[in-house]
């Protein structure tokens, strides 16, 4: 019975990163409408990122540490998230493509990203310690690494203050109202251009971190980003996309169901990714709605 | 009839450079035509269809490890290996079809690449089967008639699939089933107010192609006597996509052109910029969407429009 529950501690945990996820694909498809899955080679990039600023593995003279580190990183991020949104996505808009050009584009620079990570950080996993120890954390029935422990932490306080930021600020009801009717709320004075690029960094950002946390359980690794893209959309898909309060809930429910199907039911860890996958067809499938209904205007 | 005899003159010469080149020649310039049979199929699919399904490599990999399957676990004979294996293509692909068609734009390709994510897993994890990530070998293209195929003449088998393959879609595609296709593609909610049927049209689309693609999977398979996991991984659906979005996205020799031009890129600069090739091809891809986003071919058009002119001021006087 303990074994079970730190099962769901862990799940819980790697859970939230699928939903961080699915709040980096959020933050691009709400105001901007775009889908981009290059979003995992962000997560990817952050790790590797993680390692070169923290550690003396990648650029041997720097080794921050953890929150510098984790800042550093984080910027770096959202000049990533800009820079993308700049090179890739603001020509096809100005010219008035349809979403799916910036889609196809998007796909060019997750390759780009993917091959830059492979020379950069090798295509061998690198292993990290985890920032805080290998302690056990115990509370009730319940116990954890204090890196799960970190990680459900980090996912709650994000998800409140994006929510905090939708609902209860002047710069969030922006954002809502460009992804309600981009004309119209450039008519109302909001700055489209702000908008738009403060969107792409910030899920360069939300990625990034899942990248960073990943890199202190599994170390970093160049193809860690596929799955996290597919993770990260199912979490969308199976909450009810568009919703911010359904990527969490999502996330946290696959990755509870991913860890339960590992442990109780006779697959090999080799088929991990196909909880996934195989939730995410059977949701876009029998409830393309996901679990919470959609607010509409989408 | 003059279009017929063109086709009949580039068939003939594609089967005619088979017999100059080497084995090692033959062996890549087999590939390039089996890439150009995928590339006007997933063009089809994707450019006129305008359907961004990441499944494309799925019927592939089904086609070629059904016929290996076939002939090394089931002895099957060849003609029923073939039939069967485009049978069953055609009843997976609409099976897939008929649930996707309601999934537009992202989803259909999220969901597209999850089945191809688990194609591969299941072949991985397929044992003697389907030999696992080392692949499926030791068989051999059994004589058809009490002739033994082998070296140039597969490759005439082969270019004859593409002709095959070219001519089914050019006629779909200059049918009114090609313009339903462009119809939706741009604009669904148009097309079905004037009577088209948008899920049925979307379905075919998806079957056809796919059974062309299995076809071409089938013939894959005895190009190197070995089917393995590793040629159907998302980096070859990838590349296949941008060899379109090179070429030029919803005709036929936009696709020809871009799958001839990425396919062959890495041989020319491989010595100038070492493996970055896929990197290259990313940028490559950013770019033409920006700047090109009617692709290489769009570079012919004007002299194509002249050459157009010309045959109809002859064609007036």
């Amino acid at each position: 019975m303990q074994d079970f529950f730190e099962l769901i501690v862990s799940g819980f945990a790697s859970g939230c990163l699928y939903s961080l996820m699915g709040l980096s694909f959020l933050l691009v498809m709400r105001p901007t409408g775009v889908v981009n899955f290059a979003v995992g080679q962000y997560a990817m990039l952050g790790g590797f990122a993680a390692v070169a600023v923290m550690t003396t593995i990648l650029i041997p003279p720097i080794a921050l540490p953890y929150v510098p580190g984790l800042l550093v990183v984080l910027a770096l991020m959202a000049l990533l998230g800009a820079a993308v949104e700049w090179i890739a996505v603001k020509p096809l808009v100005d010219r008035g493509a349809p979403p799916v050009a910036s889609m196809l584009s998007l796909l060019g620079v997750l390759i780009v990203l993917l091959e830059v990570g492979a020379r950069f950080g090798g295509t061998e996993a690198l292993p990290t310690e985890p920032p805080f120890g290998f302690r056990r954390v115990e509370f009730g029935p319940f116990a954890g690494t204090p890196q799960s422990l970190f990680t459900i932490a980090v996912t709650l306080v994000i998800f409140a203050a994006v929510w905090l930021f939708f609902e209860r600020t002047l710069w969030g009801r922006a954002f809502e109202a460009v992804s309600l009717d981009r004309r119209a709320a450039q008519l109302m004075g909001v700055n489209l251009r702000l908008v738009t690029v403060s969107a792409f960094a910030s899920s360069a950002v939300v990625a990034g971190l899942v990248g960073v946390l990943i890199s202190g359980t599994t170390g970093a690794y160049y193809q860690v980003g596929m799955a996290l893209t597919v993770q990260g959309f199912t979490a969308l898909v199976v909450g009810g996309v568009g919703r911010v309060d359904g990527a969490l809930l999502g996330g946290v429910l696959l990755g509870l169901l991913e860890a339960l199907v590992m442990r109780y039911l006779p697959v090999s860890s080799s088929m991990t990714l196909a909880v996934p996958l195989v939730v995410l067809l059977a949701f876009l499938v029998l409830r393309p709605h996901g679990l919470l209904a959609n607010r509409g205007g989408h | 009839m003059k279009s017929f005899l063109t086709l009949l003159a580039a068939l003939l010469a594609l089967c005619a450079l088979g017999f100059l080149l080497g084995s090692y020649e033959s062996d890549v310039y087999r590939k390039l035509l089996l890439w150009i049979a995928l590339g006007l199929s997933f063009n089809f699919l994707f450019g006129i269809s305008g359907q961004v399904a990441f499944s494309h490599f799925v019927f592939l990999g089904f086609g070629a490890y059904w016929v290996a399957i076939s002939l090394v676990h089931w002895d099957l004979p060849l003609a029923v290996a073939i039939a069967s294996g485009l049978l069953v293509a055609a009843v997976a692909a609409a099976m897939i079809a008929i649930p996707s068609t309601r999934l537009e734009g992202p989803y259909l390709a999220l969901a597209t690449l999850a089945l191809g994510q688990l194609f591969l897993l299941g072949i991985a994890s397929g044992r003697d089967l389907t030999g696992g990530d080392s692949g499926l070998g030791g068989y051999s293209l059994p004589p058809i008639l009490g002739f033994t195929v082998k070296g140039p003449w597969y490759t005439a088998c082969i270019v004859l699939m593409l002709g095959l393959t070219y001519v089914i879609l050019d006629r779909l595609d200059r049918s009114s089933f090609g313009r339903a296709c462009r119809a939706i593609r741009d604009n669904q909610t148009a097309a079905q107010a004037m009577g088209i049927n948008a899920p049925r049209t979307k379905v075919i689309a998806f079957t056809i192609t796919s059974v062309l693609a299995s076809l071409a999977g089938i013939f894959y398979a005895f190009v190197d006597n070995l089917v393995a996991p590793g040629a159907f991984s998302l980096e070859s659906m990838f590349i296949l996509l941008f060899m379109v979005i090179v070429g030029g996205t919803g005709r036929q020799l936009g696709a020809i052109i871009g799958v001839v031009v990425l396919y062959m890129a890495p041989f020319f600069i491989e010595p100038l910029i070492g493996h970055y090739h896929f990197m290259a091809f990313g940028a490559l891809v950013v770019i033409l969407i920006i700047y090109k986003p009617n692709g290489l071919v769009s570079m012919f058009d004007p002299i194509l429009k002249r050459r157009r002119m010309a045959a109809l001021e002859k064609a007036q006087l």
